[in-house]
């Protein structure tokens, strides 16, 4: 999933424009960096509180990870070197142009950059991409169900055999043609998402974060260490090949980056004011964010708004929860101002899955905290199993919502057991069919896109219960949501469909697979050694490593 | 029971002024003179009647559980309305009195629980943990001492080798690989299963990793006592070994055993709280005093005490139970230094020569 922490600005253009920020993009210009005023060269020393989910392209599906490849392994199409609203265009990546679509929307026809090579020298094929698409399947990837609308990817979902026949590469003429079963109103963004980003087709079929493919970006990994951290050097064949072949997409101006996990957010606060690290990639605890913020917002820490969803998920196939007046209770329950001060002011309050700043959000209060109506509802559901597990993960304050949630279970009469997972793994945990008690829990989710089929789609329809890397931790699977979902998706994004997705919105909260109760601000902190300015926060891709520049 | 002959010993229990003492009688004389070791058992005591009375102070004085969160709630103090969590996620300080009793010690985090109450019934589960781990590893390691150093032979050298391979472990990594895969999954064995939040998967941690500590200095013992003359006689009267090792090597035992017992709470205490600090022990949302010290140390820097308490509770508890134990051990010797002379009336002793009784 789009979790945990990333910075983006969508509604930050007022900002972009007072700092100057945007920088690269289609204009030409200087593409060696962000735009700031910095030196070239430098190593940068981030840190990160935990280890992505995946370092594998196909697999990842956090912010940790987008963030961590979004300069390694560039899609056909990709999002702009942008912020905010302009940092949502989705431009040509690897392909020369925006697709070509054709037969009612149903054909997307594509053309590979000639002359493009992976860091190992490899070119890079036409035919790498449908390759990148059926490792995604056959990895079950969080993000395979993106593509199920492509001709034959169910059979090959289900059977893992025999290629899709929906997808026709031309290693020639570098033609990529990709048939849909329907039109698609999404599928430009979702191929500009990392799943499918081409990797050489020696690539195993499985996950490679100890030694992640070869990419196309400005940077590649040179070593990865699971748990530990990763390194980056600049690619030896960007600037042979890729540079000029792509000449819009920016080169960057550090010469590499050495990432470390942190797991102690309180010192990695100490290891950027001392000038030991260069870059924390999640925001400080909330225990000091107040005292960062008042010393260093505007110098070395920018606060930013998300287009997130935090939300508890309840499981609606397992008792108690597959009873939705016990959801319902449990929403009347939660009181998202306790949560505001949990989150020490860095969430506001939300019961809605829809977040203010995505098309369709019209704000609506289905469930205002009242724990005496939660009790009653309780009581009349009487449901015969009163036990539950709830699950968070151990970075700060996500694990005291669990614990807030555990309270609240245990005032509505549940016998609770919490389970608290390292952030490492906690999503791989979740997102497998086979943990047993998965209950209730944490979540969160950022836009992958600028379009509310990405948090309908991934989240809440049948088709994305997956036995492992599931996203829809409330296992809802409703058939006329379901048909609504996959109407909503063909078509694209007008007035009419807005309105349809906020109707949507109050549809789902009705069946209360979910307790929402926030939307993230979020942060970014560097040393006084690094060009603030100069850094992009992409709503996609978050911090562009392209964009940090030494001062 | 028998015990050892030693000439010592048997000077010590020489009749006196007051009549024939046994030696334990002059154990306990001995240990109260120690007016040091005294003062940290009644310290002790009163921790343990401190926590002890958790449920009062929980429901006629805190009105809340050591669970409860109080995030939104305002506490009224000299008129003045407060916030136990203000916007900014910060929990109020210490109230002392001026809220009733209610947040004494303040909130312990965010999400506004009363640390009074949770140092309380956090003190009775490190308590617990220390007291319960200590029992069982003493048992243990008393029954695989007996059984290596009497036997010797192969059994000692399967139980001698099985807790070098303990002894050679490093602690603390294991027990926290332990305790996290533990506290995760769970654990089932047969019947027996235990979920990731009880406590018994602490106990069972620290107990694993502890045995060997008290275990083979008793193997050294027996192996030296089970050479004694009390014991060839024993087994030439026909004692089976069962008889000899708990009828004649088992009470020669006893100062040992009871020194290492109250220095083996001590030392679990702080591996519970070492574990729980790591997040291998008692887990949330449920309180020990280093689970208590976890969540202190995030908000280190505006409210030192939520970390300070609770560290100075294991500090008195530990301290307190390892000078009780060093003055156990010095009045169960006999080679004691303490001179009851002086108060008694008796020969003083400087006598040297076995440790056992």
């Amino acid at each position: 999933m789009k979790k945990l922490f990333v910075v983006i600005a969508v509604s930050g253009t007022a900002l972009i424009a007072s700092l100057g920020l945007v920088a690269c993009g289609g204009g030409g210009g200087d593409t060696s960096s962000g735009g700031g005023g910095g030196q070239e060269g430098g190593i940068l020393k981030g840190t990160y509180a935990s280890f992505p989910d995946y370092m594998d392209p196909q697999l990842s599906y956090t912010a940790e990870g987008w963030t961590a490849m979004g300069e390694v392994y560039i899609p056909l199409l990709t999002y702009k070197h942008a912020e905010g609203a302009e940092g949502s265009e989705v431009v040509p990546g690897l392909a020369e142009d925006l697709p070509t679509i054709s037969n009612g929307g149903k054909t997307y026809t594509l053309k590979l950059r000639p002359g493009l090579k992976y860091s190992d020298g490899a070119a890079v094929k036409a035919s790498d991409f449908p390759y990148a698409v059926e490792r995604a399947f056959v990895l079950s990837s969080g993000g395979s169900p993106f593509y199920t609308g492509i001709v034959g990817a169910e059979e090959f979902a289900e059977t893992k055999k025999g290629g899709i026949p929906g997808i026709e590469a031309n290693d020639k003429t570098g033609e990529i043609v990709i048939n849909l079963t329907k039109p698609r109103g999404t599928f430009e963004n979702e191929l500009a998402l990392m799943f499918v980003a081409p990797v050489p087709q020696s690539t195993p079929m499985e996950d490679q974060s100890a030694t992640p493919p070869p990419g196309t970006g400005p940077y590649t990994i040179t070593k990865s260490q699971p748990g530990k951290g990763w390194e980056y050097e600049r690619n030896p064949y960007w600037a042979k090949a890729n540079s000029e072949a792509m000449p819009e997409y920016p080169t960057g101006s550090i010469d590499g980056a050495k990432i470390t996990v942190i797991r102690n957010p309180q010192s990695q606060v100490d290891d950027i004011e001392q000038g030991t690290y260069d870059w924390m990639q999640n925001p400080p605890p909330s225990s000091r964010y107040a005292e960062v913020k008042s010393k260093y917002e505007g110098s070395q820490f920018l606060v930013q708004s998300t287009i997130s969803t935090y939300y508890f998920w309840l499981n609606t196939e397992e008792a108690p929860f597959d009873d939705v007046k016990v959801r319902q209770a449990v929403n009347y329950a939660i009181d998202s101002r306790a949560l505001e001060r949990i989150y020490a002011g860095q969430i506001v309050g939300t019961d809605q899955i829809l977040p203010p700043g995505m098309p369709g959000y019209e704000k609506f209060d289905l469930y205002p905290h009242d724990l005496a109506k939660a009790k009653e509802m309780i009581k009349e559901a009487a449901p015969a199993d009163m036990d539950i597990t709830v699950w968070t993960d151990t970075e700060s304050p996500n694990n005291e919502a669990g614990e807030y949630l555990n309270d609240v279970l245990q005032q509505l009469g549940f016998n609770t057991e919490l389970k608290i997972l390292n952030a490492d793994n906690y999503f791989t945990v979740i997102g497998n069919a086979t943990t047993p008690n998965l209950d209730a829990g944490w979540s969160d989710w950022f836009e992958d896109y600028p379009h509310p089929n990405d948090f309908f789609q991934p989240l809440l329809s049948g088709e994305s219960i997956l036995p492992t890397n599931n996203g829809n931790f409330a296992k809802i699977s409703d058939p006329e949501l379901n048909k609504e979902i996959e109407t909503l998706g063909e078509e694209r994004l007008e007035p009419d469909e807005e309105t349809a997705y906020a109707e949507l919105d109050k549809k789902f909260m009705e069946q209360a697979p979910w307790a929402p109760y926030g939307t993230r601000t979020l942060s970014t902190f560097v040393s006084d050694a690094i060009e603030l300015d100069s850094i992009i926060y992409n709503p996609t891709f978050f911090e562009y490593l392209t964009s940090f520049e030494f001062k | 029971m028998a015990i050892d002959p030693q000439p010592e010993a048997a000077a010590v229990a020489a009749p006196t002024a007051g009549g024939e003492r046994g030696p334990w009688s002059l154990a306990a004389r001995r240990f109260v003179r120690n007016r040091v070791a005294v003062a940290f058992l009644v310290l002790f005591f009163l921790i343990v009647l401190f926590v002890l009375a958790a449920p009062l102070w929980a429901d006629h004085v805190a009105h809340t559980g050591p669970n409860k969160t109080h995030t939104l709630q305002q506490l009224t103090v000299g008129g003045e309305k407060r916030d136990v969590v203000n916007v900014e996620g910060q929990p109020i300080g210490p109230q002392l009195f001026a809220a009733d009793g209610m947040f004494f010690l303040g909130a312990d985090s965010r999400l506004g629980r009363d640390e009074m109450v949770r140092l309380m019934y956090g003190g009775r589960t490190s308590l617990l943990i220390g007291i319960t781990t200590a029992l069982i590893t003493t048992a243990l390691a008393v029954i695989l001492g007996l059984l290596a150093g009497y036997y010797r032979g192969w059994i000692d050298t399967v139980i001698a080798r099985t807790l070098d391979i303990l002894w050679s472990l490093p602690v603390l990594l294991v027990g926290i690989a332990l305790g996290v895969t533990l506290a995760v999954g769970g654990l089932k064995i047969g019947p027996l299963e235990l979920s990731g939040g009880s406590l018994w998967i602490p106990i069972i941690v620290i107990c694993v990793f502890t045995v060997p500590y008290i275990a083979r200095p008793i193997r050294g013992e027996v192996l030296s006592l089970s050479n004694k003359e009390f014991v060839e006689a024993a087994v030439a009267q026909g004692a089976g070994p069962l008889r000899v090792m708990f009828g004649e090597i088992l009470p020669n035992l006893a100062s040992t055993i009871i020194v290492f017992f109250t220095l083996t709470i001590a030392n679990n205490m702080l591996f519970e709280a070492g574990l729980s600090f790591l997040g291998a022990g008692v887990q949330p949302p449920n309180s020990s005093w280093g689970t208590m010290i976890t969540v202190g140390v995030d908000l280190l820097n505006t409210q030192p005490l939520l970390a300070i308490i609770p560290g100075t509770m294991i500090m008195l508890t530990v301290l307190s139970l390892n000078i009780v134990g060093d003055g156990l051990r010095d009045a169960l010797d006999p080679r004691s230094k303490i001179d009851l002379e002086a108060h008694t009336g008796t020969v003083a002793t400087k006598a040297s020569g076995a440790a056992a009784i």
